[in-house]
């Protein structure tokens, strides 16, 4: 069994009286998908959070290949390999393509001057290599459809060496077309094998067409785990719907 | 169909579509609008010597605090202060030329006032730029508060110490230092030369009537340049447009929002004390009520250039055109004396909304109509 790259121990988060992840268990391979499942409040934001450096944990272990780490801030934890594309996916519209792909990272000529030739050249390649021929990247990202602003994230976040890729609800707001590519490039960045992605999803379908391994979080915790193939879809939608029974469902429902 | 992505349905333009497309378009335009409407309604005189000097005189000073307001807008930001600080930097240059420099330092020189000056503004700026950062607020509310402040001390200064509101009757320090004459002296002199050299401007006598062009116009050139070049194609300019565009997608990405804002607040204040150094050392004068309005017109120019007030958006060429069509309409009355002056104002007036309104359309297409 290959060593994960990045493993969660027992992370509890509590804000004052508030406990929002009460002992989360969590191993992430390169190559691999890892679906992380829940309702609205389970905790997969504060997770993704603390993961990213946003949040620090209360209790609990985060190791990168086996080594304990302590992110204090959104930076350390990039510099770590840490990649999160958030719902917002912090770009600037008016801005183009290439000046947003390397926001904040400029590559600099003498006198600061940026090189852009080269610039563009790196931001079309990249993503290219995740599965779009975006053949002016002077364009705005304006004009670019939801799932080219996906890609353009997550070929960004890969660039500046994410080797955890955090998706957070990547294909929440986008219409059926899009939400298969961005499907497509989430399959694209697994095959190069040396990534994990964490892929954060209320969409069963979607996450069991490209996930690998599953997390189900209710109410702070882990309510379930496991390999796609030891998860069967009855048992899927159980712990999707916080782990209360369908037939319970139906019989409320019906009580109504 | 099958092999047909996103990203070809954004249709391939030809040179010239992309020309006309340009957010410089429209104050260009305008600019030549007025160019030749000026030119036929005097019957030339605003172009011959003396009136493209005095022309390009008011020009390159709406253009150098419209760079400074321009560029701050683009990170998001506004500042009313401009005016005032122009009044301020003024008055503690001609202060220190007429009463010494401050704590017993001696005489002033031009170059010992304009630098301390400089210090203050500067820091003023950092201060302004400190304050909008830190506390959050709407930099409209913290600089017009600066806009009071930096005025009523200019008049309580001048009145302490002067005993009067206004400075007269300073020595000619062009005549006497180069650091003077580069602010407040004639440049492009081979200009004129030339033009005399060729059979044209000739006063009544037939000798060469104009010696050169203010200093200004040469420091409105270097500011604009080297805002032009910054925005464009380095780094902090990258910064600048991704502040103004969506500040917490910049910060996301490392960059450092609020040391780009600060930067910016002291770069209008710099392009303020220009504006009053050019002035003091040309006129060898100054007044309590210098820069008076100043901030208005300086955000106006840079929205008839172009600039989003939203900010993220903004090109320096735009607000040099800007700054032709509003200076040449500001002097016009000059030239054709038939008409009212006030009708500059209603000019402005209309224009500035007519610009608000193609920005948005600028905007709306860029960002595909959202």
């Amino acid at each position: 069994m290959a060593e994960p790259y990045l493993k969660v121990e027992k992370l509890v988060k509590r804000f004052g009286p508030f406990t929002a992840l009460g002992g989360v268990d969590l191993e992430v391979y390169p190559g691999e998908v890892h679906a992380l499942l829940g309702d609205n409040g389970a905790g997969k934001s504060t997770l993704i959070k603390t993961l990213a450096g946003v949040h620090q944990p209360t209790e609990g272990n985060i190791l990168i290949e086996g080594k304990p780490v302590n992110f204090r801030s959104p930076r350390d934890a990039s510099d770590a390999g840490i990649g999160t594309v958030y719902q917002d996916l912090a770009l600037n519209q008016l801005m183009s393509v290439t000046r947003n792909f390397f926001m904040g990272r400029e590559l600099k000529g003498p006198l600061g001057t940026l090189r852009m030739d080269e610039m563009n050249q790196i931001a079309h390649d990249e993503m290219l290599k995740i599965g779009i021929d975006f053949s002016d990247p002077t364009q705005a990202v304006g004009t670019m459809s939801g799932g080219q602003r996906q890609t353009l994230a997550i070929a960004r976040a890969i660039h500046f060496g994410a080797k955890v890729l955090i998706l957070d609800e990547p294909t929440s707001a986008l219409g059926q077309k899009q939400q298969m590519g961005v499907l497509k490039t989430i399959k694209r960045v697994r095959a190069r094998g040396d990534i994990a992605i964490i892929f954060i999803t209320h969409n069963e379908i979607h996450s069991r067409l490209v996930g690998d391994r599953f997390t189900f979080l209710a109410l702070g915790k882990v309510i379930g785990a496991g390999k796609a193939a030891e998860i069967g879809d009855e048992e899927m939608r159980r712990l999707m719907s916080g782990g209360a029974e369908m037939g319970d469902l139906e019989q409320e429902l019906a009580a109504i | 169909m099958a092999n047909q992505n996103e990203a070809d349905r954004l249709q391939q333009e030809t040179a010239f579509q992309k020309l006309i497309r340009r957010p410089e378009i429209g104050s260009f335009v305008v600019m030549i609008i007025i160019i030749v409407a000026l030119a036929i309604a005097s019957e030339g005189k605003s172009f011959n010597a003396l009136g493209l000097k005095n022309n390009i005189a008011i020009i390159a000073q709406y253009g150098i605090i419209a760079t400074g307001a321009a560029v701050l807008m683009i990170s998001g930001e506004f500042d009313l202060s401009i005016g005032s600080m122009i009044g301020f930097a003024g008055m503690s240059m001609a202060m220190m030329l007429k009463w010494g420099l401050p704590f017993g330092l001696g005489e002033a020189t031009p170059f010992t006032a304009f630098i301390i000056t400089l210090a203050m503004t500067l820091a003023l700026g950092w201060v302004i730029g400190t304050v909008v950062v830190r506390s959050g607020l709407s930099s409209f509310i913290v600089t017009l508060a600066f806009l009071f402040f930096l005025r009523g001390v200019t008049e309580v200064s001048f009145r302490l110490i002067n005993k009067s509101t206004q400075i007269s009757g300073l020595p000619d320090y062009k005549e006497t230092s180069w650091f003077a004459d580069i602010l407040g002296g004639d440049v492009f002199g081979w200009f004129y030369d030339l033009w005399f050299m060729l059979g044209g401007n000739l006063n009544r006598r037939g000798e060469q009537w104009v010696e050169g062009f203010d200093a200004r116009f040469l420091w409105w050139l270097v500011i604009a340049g080297i805002a032009y070049f910054i925005l464009s194609r380095t780094q902090i300019g990258n910064w600048i447009y991704a502040t103004g565009d969506n500040k917490e997608a910049a910060r996301a990405n490392g960059v450092p929002v609020n040391r780009v804002k600060i930067g910016l607040f002291m770069f209008t204040a710099f392009c303020a004390t220009m504006f009053a150094a050019c002035q003091v050392f040309d006129t060898n004068t100054s007044d309590a009520a210098k820069g008076n309005l100043m901030e208005l017109f300086a955000i106006a120019i840079a929205v008839v250039g172009g600039t989003l007030m939203t900010g993220g958006f903004g090109s320096v060429i735009g607000v040099v055109f800007g700054a032709i069509t509003v200076g040449l309409v500001a002097n016009a009355v000059f030239f054709i004396p038939a008409i009212d002056g006030a009708w500059f104002r209603v000019f402005l007036g209309g224009i500035l909304l007519a610009a608000v309104f193609a920005n948005e359309r600028i905007r709306k297409r860029i960002t595909g109509g959202i």
